[in-house]
């Protein structure tokens, strides 16, 4: 029987706390490398929902897969991805994690189980009940996670996968990142049952909604979901209400917003604040250790940049490789 | 005649739909129990509903269920009015709503919930009394019933035909206040667990619980009240109310302080049987406030987590008797029937209306 403020040790509250500042920090470099021309192509920030990946990636290993979506920086950082491989990529350097093939989107390192950002709405899904089904076929304990965000969760793939997972009884763990707003249409607008967890009953698996600007909230339960699915309690749907900083892309205009939306959000919903009071009113970790990983994580993600800024362009030589793959 | 509505979208979404298999009732089926008990209030005479807004589903599905009967003629649901605030989709949407309602003068609120909405719209609506639906998930305050029958016991208790001091009952409330300035009602239970988050706000796991206060403690009912209700039955009626000293699940022989220790296996959530490990447990007399000999945590209230404490922090727990009125639904039903008030044609009956069948 423990007395301790928190189930999880200290150590790991600090890891935690390293991982949800440096995806704040790369993705508010990023919005200011994009408004100054720096960076080729779209990007979709994940600053304010730190929370939900940090405590959904804690109970996984490399052996287990993510899918991620087209707001996939956090997933990547959170999974294990290099933070300069990613910075990398995302400027289309041949330093990149996909040698500058892939961008913002593609983030991929099967190496640590990421397989990849998306740039289809929902197809993660489908890639998760594969690498499910793998896993479930080789009785390695491995499990699944698709991330998805309240828009494409009106997918038919999804809805698909949801199907698939259930009858197969796989490993899987859907994961909606409903932070709102598809695009720049409120949910309330867009999803016609109302509730994820009625969604997830009318497939026969169970559902679970949390705050997902609560990092211990998002990790109590994705803990119950993940051990079930690798005991082979099947899956699961875990539905995380969280917000967004910025737009749906970085150049969005934002008209669909309140005025004053986005400060109010800031200041009071921020998951990082939120963790920050919680350890340090327990008395568990103190300011100052904090306030020491923020400079580390900034410093990581200037290096970052540094980094991938030196680096080349691939080669017109390297256009037609990694196209296919030999399985042989 | 008004009567208030809180039907809260949210209940019955946490954890313990995939750790206990939780019922987890669908929006429209909850549209749908609205529906029901305004066709009840309709019957009753009832002329209007004023409801709490929100934009979970509910109020979508009841509005076209009413369009949809009023296109065919049908007008047996009182009308409803949803109360016009921004909604946030908190539970500061139940307690605005409650008091706006309270400030209107309805004659009784229908609220459709568990336990902690229940406690939510308790902590405004004052003297005027609750119809309690069960939508949540541990549902030790509102009985499980078929809403129609809670419904029409509500529209006899609020146009006069059943008498108040038989239509409306009263209960307890347990009252936590911290350093004498917080103040947090509990109308089941409140527990004392050592962790200090609020985390997924069930509990699920019973190695964190410390200590138990409830204002009723009965075998019948799950969650922490069974608990207590296993080791002493204490009705919603009476006086006391009963605290728990709760140890290892492990535990066994005799508590640090001599006393004979108790396990005992009991549902804390649908389906969830765990084993207790017990030091003690005593009658919690009414207005006699309790030091907790927990010093620093989390404060579950109806079973959610809600408030952390420290060391510094001066906790005091109080059972507060004749705190909330309820709709008292078997009372009316019997009142009613001995008294004729289903007889068509009988004075004060409900009316019949028109139409075949109807």
């Amino acid at each position: 029987m423990t007395d301790q403020p928190f189930s999880i040790d200290r150590g790991t509250l600090l890891d935690a706390y390293r991982t949800m500042k440096t995806i704040r920090e790369f993705e508010e470099r990023l919005h200011v490398d994009v408004a100054r021309g720096d960076i080729p192509g779209f990007v979709h920030l994940y600053a304010g929902e730190e929370a939900a990946a940090t405590a959904i990636m804690l109970h996984l290993g490399d052996n287990d897969r993510i899918a991620s979506t087209h707001r996939g920086h956090g997933h990547c950082i959170a999974k294990g991805v290099d933070v300069k491989e990613m910075m990398g990529e995302i400027r289309g350097k041949a330093s990149g994690a996909c040698k500058g093939k892939g961008g913002s989107m593609h983030i991929a390192d099967l190496s640590k189980g990421m397989m990849g950002a998306n740039g289809i709405l929902g197809a993660g899904a489908p890639l998760a009940c594969g690498a499910g089904l793998a896993a479930k076929r080789r009785g390695d304990g491995g499990v699944a996670i698709s991330f998805v965000g309240d828009g494409a969760s009106n997918q038919g793939m999804f809805l698909e996968s949801l199907n698939l997972a259930a009858v197969w009884n796989l490993p899987v763990v859907f994961v909606v990142e409903n932070n709102g707003y598809a695009e720049s249409t409120s949910v309330e607008w867009a999803v016609a049952c109302d509730s994820y967890v009625d969604r997830a009953s009318g497939f026969g698996m169970p559902g679970v909604t949390v705050d997902g600007t609560d990092f211990f909230a998002v990790h109590e339960a994705a803990g119950e979901v993940i051990a079930r699915a690798r005991e082979g309690g099947g899956p699961s749907l875990l539905e995380c209400k969280m917000y967004r900083f910025y737009g749906h892309f970085e150049g969005d205009a934002q008209t669909y917003r309140a005025q004053g939306e986005v400060e109010n959000l800031r200041e009071n919903h921020d998951c990082i604040k939120i963790f920050r009071a919680a350890v340090t009113g327990a008395g568990v970790i103190s300011a100052a250790e904090l306030d020491t990983i923020d400079a580390q994580a900034l410093a990581l993600v200037n290096e970052a940049v540094e980094h991938a800024t030196a680096a080349p362009m691939p080669g017109p030589e390297d256009l037609e490789t990694d196209v296919y793959i030999s399985y042989a | 005649m008004r009567v208030g509505l809180v039907a809260n979208p949210f209940s019955a979404r946490d954890i313990r739909r995939v750790i206990a298999n939780a019922a987890s009732l669908q929006i429209t089926d909850r549209a749908n129990i609205v529906l029901r008990v305004l066709a009840c209030l309709g019957a009753c005479g009832v002329s209007e509903v004023v409801a709490m807004p929100e934009r979970g589903g509910i109020r979508a599905h009841v509005e076209r269920g009413i369009e949809r009967a009023r296109n065919v003629g049908d007008e047996r649901f009182t009308p409803v009015r949803h109360l016009d605030f921004p909604v946030t989709g908190t539970v500061e949407d139940t307690r605005r709503a409650v008091r706006a309602m309270v400030a209107e003068g309805v004659a009784a609120i229908v609220v459709l919930g568990g336990d902690g909405t229940h406690r939510a719209v308790a902590m405004d609506c004052g003297r005027v009394p609750i119809a309690c639906v069960s939508t949540g998930t541990n549902n030790a305050f509102p009985d499980h019933r078929e809403p129609t029958v809670t419904g029409l016991a509500t529209g006899l208790a609020v146009t006069g035909r059943v008498p108040p001091g038989i239509a409306y009952a009263s209960n307890k409330r347990l009252l936590v206040s911290i350093n004498g300035t917080e103040h947090h009602p509990a109308l089941v239970d409140v527990a004392l667990v050592a962790e200090r988050v609020v985390g997924a706000r069930a509990l699920w796991r019973p190695e964190s619980l410390r200590e138990i206060y409830v204002t009723f403690a009965d075998p019948s009912v799950i969650g922490l009240s069974a608990i207590a209700g296993f080791l002493e039955p204490v009705g919603r009626r009476e006086a006391d109310g009963l605290m728990v000293d709760i140890g290892s699940p492990a535990m066994d022989g005799a508590a640090s302080d001599g006393s004979p220790a108790v396990r005992l296996r009991a549902p804390i959530a649908p389906g969830w049987l765990r084993t207790i490990g017990v030091h003690g447990w005593r009658r919690l007399p009414p207005r006699s406030p309790r030091i907790p000999r927990l010093r620093a945590g989390m404060i579950a209230l109806d079973g959610e987590r809600e408030v952390g404490f420290g060391e510094d922090d001066e906790v005091r727990i109080v059972l507060e008797p004749d705190a909330v009125r309820t709709v008292d639904v078997e009372a009316c039903m019997d009142y009613a029937a001995r008294n004729g008030l289903f007889r068509v044609g009988e004075r004060r009956a409900l009316e019949a209306a028109s139409g075949p069948g109807g």
